[in-house]
């Protein structure tokens, strides 16, 4: 049985999803807030095996809540639910400690699963939030560098012509025209003074951009 | 021209004679020479004759004082061994004692039994000279000497014998000779190069001679028994003896084979009977040593006077052309003296005329004739008060003439001429008389200025000086009008108005001045600020002041004046005041109280600023309501929806799918409120900040437009929440510019913080446009950008140029958040 806490401070929203938690099996919602600081509280007493936190909270802000359950309970995984969809939010909730990230909009579809994945140790993100992450975690690694003067865009483009991806591919993943893509790839090479992809392939391992 | 030849003649016969004198003078100095020269000659000769027979007799005596030798004598009387070692050694005493070139001792038959060069291949010893006549002269008792060449030698010498006497008898025992070198004698003699010297024998052979080429020649060609005879005695060797070539003339000249000439001298030789010792000196070597010197001193001389007599002759030449081209100049200056004066005198614009003492026309310039229309043929010989009017001509008759004839002058006199077309000409005319040799007045030269004009132009002075005058009173009158319009103005303009000179004092000022800083005109004109000023007002206005006189331009400044109700602002329009000569004389001023302008400039300001953030609040108001409570809600619907699908999903399929319907519905309705708060304001830019909001709109701009867009972004830490809304504005209006106008294919939007400053450009590669052709209204949203950022203090601009694109900038200082 895997015991989640549940906060929400929309309470329609907020039932729902408890009902939708509650009738799966093994996953019990042990607690309800319906704000930051009440979400720390119940977190404290009655100590969830999950604590699913709504990014957007009067009170405490999801992120801070966030990052003081990771502070108190190292071991608590907490996921994160919200309106956004913007991969920056996604982001910064990974940042501040969350292991998984669902919107409340696909939440019928994916919470579920996402409480189990999370419970069980495992992130749970979709590819392109992986992606974001990998990238920041790489800048953040390399500090100032050459990696400071690309872009989010630019980097997503160069980790994956890394990979061996084709334009097409690339255009494909992100929406954008290949057109657009091979703009990206002339001005990385530019950029960072590299000639080919294979110099980029190089360039991506050394700074760990994509494992070797 | 002919006074040039001459002078040329001149100077040629000025070189001859010059040269002429140089050359008798060189030939006189020639003759002395020569004269000199045989003088020298004959000394010379005598000398070397001297000389000669001294040489020539020295060994006379030596050999007497050998013939007394005992040791000769007992050699002659019997040669034992021991004798003739005795006399050889005596004569090889003598031999080297001497310095002869041999010594010997010949017996009574001539053979010779003892000699000094007894060892030498040509011994004389056994040799029998009894052919010679010095021998046979000694035999015979006489001392001889004798010129010869050596028959056994073969070398000239003068042989000196003399009888070596035996006791008590006549003839000798035999005879004792020395024989010296010629060679030896001849260098004796030290000759120049222009000297010649031989000895000759009585039958002329050359025995002696400077010149070896001459020795054993004749001197004329030998008859066949001179030959004979010379041949015979042995003297001279075996001949031939070829002519010299010397021919010897009258006048002691000589000339030899190769025609030098000479100057020669002889002389008889004492002791060589017959023997004749010849002098030459060749007369080129006498002339070259004679003219050498001459030419050398003469030489600059010669030049010195050539260069005299050509400088002397150029300086005549130059100064007869000089005389000669100003006769000429002279002569040509009369002529065109002359042509000037007749020319004058018709051409001149003046009316001159000549009239004899009866007062008839004698000659009248062109002038007369054209002014009074009349042909010159119609005129001469007519009385002159024929062209005058009545009155003129009585005035003429009676008064002007015969004062004239009596005075030969009259000055100004007013005639007025009748034309030819009955037009009246008034002059003054003023006249000379032409006088004879005999001093009687023959006739006038007369010149009558035309004063029409003038009597004309004086009354138009007169007419012109009145209209003046009136108009000057309708100045006057215009001036004090508007001089009561403009003081008017200056009393009643709500504006400060005042005059200063360029020293800063206050010329004048108008009401709105003294009310505002007290006083009256009187007092404060003359003042300079500082004055009656606080100093603080003093100096912005001085300062202003300074700027005028500096820049010499017009200087807009506002100033901080305090009235009753605290400080106005005023807008003062500062300029200098030039005078006529361009000089600033002074500095004008208006200033006008803009302090309720610039309140209400404030207001608005503040005003747009809070509309803008009040509409920004609104948004986010809206937007997070929208998203939030809205969008919460559809979620929680679709939730409800999808909890109905799944629990229908097997019992009644129907119903689980329009449940699904209505699922796919709620997420459109969710994508469409969640684009309208976006639109309004995105939550993003509050929640997380102006980087992370500029990336996802870059980003989602991308996927919109298919136009590359690049966000870099730089040291940006968090910004205050207007100027994030500022910047992210911008660059949303900038996007939509370049998504709407640009059509470009890239565009970079760049965000740094660097220094205290935020720089942000959006940088587009699109076909840009004419910054100056449109205007702000034209939908571009430029004005807005502006506003908004001098809304927070910043500045935004926007550069392009057709073709390069479109580059909006958004600076700003952020020391504020620092």
């Amino acid at each position: 049985m895997i015991n989640v806490l549940l906060a929400d401070d929309h309470h329609i929203v907020r039932a729902g999803l408890s009902r939708m938690v509650s009738e799966a099996d093994g996953i019990e919602v042990v607690a309800e807030a319906a704000d930051g600081m009440e979400a720390l509280q119940k977190v404290r007493k009655s100590h969830p095996d999950v604590a699913i936190i709504d990014i957007s909270m009067p009170g405490m802000d999801g992120l801070e809540v966030v990052a003081r359950i990771r502070a108190e309970f190292p071991g608590l995984p907490v996921l994160i639910l919200t309106m956004h969809e913007e991969e920056q939010y996604v982001v910064r909730a990974i940042e501040a400690g969350a292991m998984g990230y669902v919107t409340k909009q696909s939440a019928p579809e994916q919470l579920v699963e996402a409480i189990r994945k999370v419970h069980s140790g495992a992130r749970y993100l979709t590819e392109e939030v992986s992606e974001m992450l990998a990238l920041r975690v790489a800048r953040g690694v390399v500090g100032k560098s050459l990696l400071d003067s690309l872009s989010t865009r630019e980097l997503q483009v160069l980790r994956r012509l890394a990979k061996g991806h084709t334009n097409r591919e690339i255009a494909g993943a992100y929406n954008i025209s290949i057109k657009t893509v091979d703009t990206y790839r002339f001005r990385l090479l530019k950029k960072l003074n590299l000639r080919n992809n294979a110099e980029l392939s190089r360039f991506a391992i050394q700074n760990h951009l994509i494992e070797p | 021209m002919r006074l040039r030849l001459i002078l040329l003649v001149i100077s040629l016969i000025a070189v001859m004679s010059a040269s002429i004198g140089g050359a008798l003078y060189y030939r006189s100095l020639k003759q002395t020479a020569v004269k000199e020269a045989e003088q020298r000659s004959i000394d010379r000769v005598e000398t070397i004759q001297r000389n000669l027979s001294f040489f020539l007799s020295e060994n006379i005596r030596p050999a007497r004082a050998m013939a007394g030798i005992e040791a000769f004598k007992m050699a002659l009387d019997r040669q034992t061994e021991r004798r003739m070692q005795a006399a050889n050694a005596m004569l090889d005493h003598f031999r080297t004692a001497l310095g002869v070139e041999v010594c010997y001792l010949i017996d009574r038959s001539g053979n010779t039994i003892a000699s000094s060069n007894r060892d030498d291949p040509d011994s004389f010893v056994g040799e029998n000279f009894h052919f010679r006549p010095y021998v046979r002269l000694a035999l015979a008792g006489r001392a001889a000497t004798y010129l010869a060449v050596g028959a056994t030698s073969g070398r000239r010498g003068v042989y000196s014998s003399h009888p070596v006497p035996v006791k008590d008898q006549t003839d000798p025992g035999g005879i004792v000779v020395i024989k010296a070198s010629i060679e030896r004698i001849e260098n004796q003699f030290h000759l120049e190069r222009s000297e010649r010297m031989l000895v000759a024998s009585p039958r002329g052979i050359v025995f002696i001679s400077s010149r070896e080429e001459w020795r054993y020649g004749a001197l004329s060609r030998l008859s066949e028994a001179d030959a004979d005879y010379i041949t015979a005695s042995k003297q001279f060797a075996s001949g031939p003896w070829q002519p010299i070539g010397l021919a010897f003339n009258a006048d002691n000249r000589a000339v030899d084979g190769n025609g030098n000439r000479y100057l020669y001298h002889r002389r008889e030789l004492e002791n060589f009977p017959g023997w004749h010792v010849v002098y030459l000196q060749d007369l080129d070597a006498i002339s070259k040593q004679m003219s050498q010197p001459l030419i050398h001193i003469t030489k600059e001389i010669i030049f010195a006077l050539c260069f005299l007599v050509g400088v002397g002759v150029a300086f005549l030449y130059g100064k007869a052309n000089i005389e000669i081209r100003r006769r000429e100049e002279a002569e040509s200056a009369l002529r065109a003296s002359e042509e000037r004066y007749r020319s004058i005198y018709h051409n001149a614009p003046a009316m001159l005329h000549s009239v004899n003492t009866e007062g008839r026309l004698v000659r009248v310039s062109d002038h007369w004739l054209h002014m009074l229309g009349y042909e010159r043929e119609a005129v001469i010989g007519l009385k002159l008060s024929d062209f005058l009017s009545r009155k003129s001509a009585r005035h003429m008759e009676e008064t002007v003439m015969p004062q004239f004839l009596k005075t030969g002058s009259c000055h100004d006199v007013p005639y007025r001429y009748v034309r030819k077309n009955q037009d009246v000409v008034d002059t003054l005319l003023s006249a000379v008389a032409e006088r004879d040799a005999a001093g009687r007045i023959i006739r006038s030269l007369a010149v009558s200025v035309d004063v029409t004009d003038r009597r004309r132009a004086e009354e138009d002075l007169k007419e012109a000086k009145e209209a003046l005058s009136r108009y000057s009173r309708e100045l006057e009158r215009q001036v004090r009008v508007r001089t009561k319009e403009i003081a008017s103005i200056l009393k009643y303009t709500p504006d400060v108005v005042y005059i200063k000179d360029a020293q800063g004092r206050y010329l004048t000022v108008n009401r709105r001045f003294e009310e505002l800083f007290g006083g009256g005109v009187e007092d404060i004109r003359g003042k300079t600020a500082d004055q009656f000023m606080k100093p603080v007002l003093a100096r912005q206005f001085q300062e202003s002041d300074a700027r005028v006189l500096s820049e010499k331009r017009e200087v807009r400044v506002e100033n901080q004046i305090p009235h009753p109700d605290g400080l106005h602002t005023y807008l003062s329009v500062k300029f200098p005041i030039w005078d006529d000569g361009g000089r600033i004389t002074g500095v004008g001023g208006i200033s006008t109280d803009i302090t309720a302008v610039k309140k209400a400039q404030e207001q608005l300001r503040r005003l747009s600023g809070s509309i803008m953030a009040d509409q920004e609040q609104e948004r986010r108001a809206i937007a997070r309501e929208l998203h939030d409570e809205l969008g919460q809600m559809l979620t929680a619907l679709r939730m409800e929806a999808v909890w109905i699908r799944n629990r229908l999903k097997d019992s009644d399929p129907g119903v689980a799918t329009r449940a699904s319907d209505l699922c796919g519905l709620i997420d459109k309705t969710i994508g469409d409120v969640r684009s309208i708060a976006i639109r309004l304001r995105p939550g993003i830019l509050d929640d997380l900040g102006l980087v992370d909001a500029l990336e996802w709109y870059t980003d989602d701009f991308e996927k919109r437009t298919g136009i590359t867009c690049i966000f870099e972004h730089r040291n940006v830490a968090s910004v205050d929440a207007a100027v994030a809304t500022t910047a992210y504005r911008i660059v949303q209006e900038a996007l939509t510019n370049v998504a709407r106008h640009a059509d470009a294919r890239n565009v970079d939007v760049v965000l740094k913080a660097d220094d205290g400053r935020l720089d942000l450009t959006v940088t587009d590669d699109g076909c840009g446009f004419d910054f100056d052709a449109i205007s702000e209204g034209d939908g571009l949203g430029l004005a807005g950008m502006r506003e908004r950022a001098a809304l927070v203090g910043g500045r935004a601009a926007v550069r392009s140029m057709p073709g390069e694109g479109v580059q909006v900038l958004f600076e700003l200082t952020l020391s504020r958040e620092l």
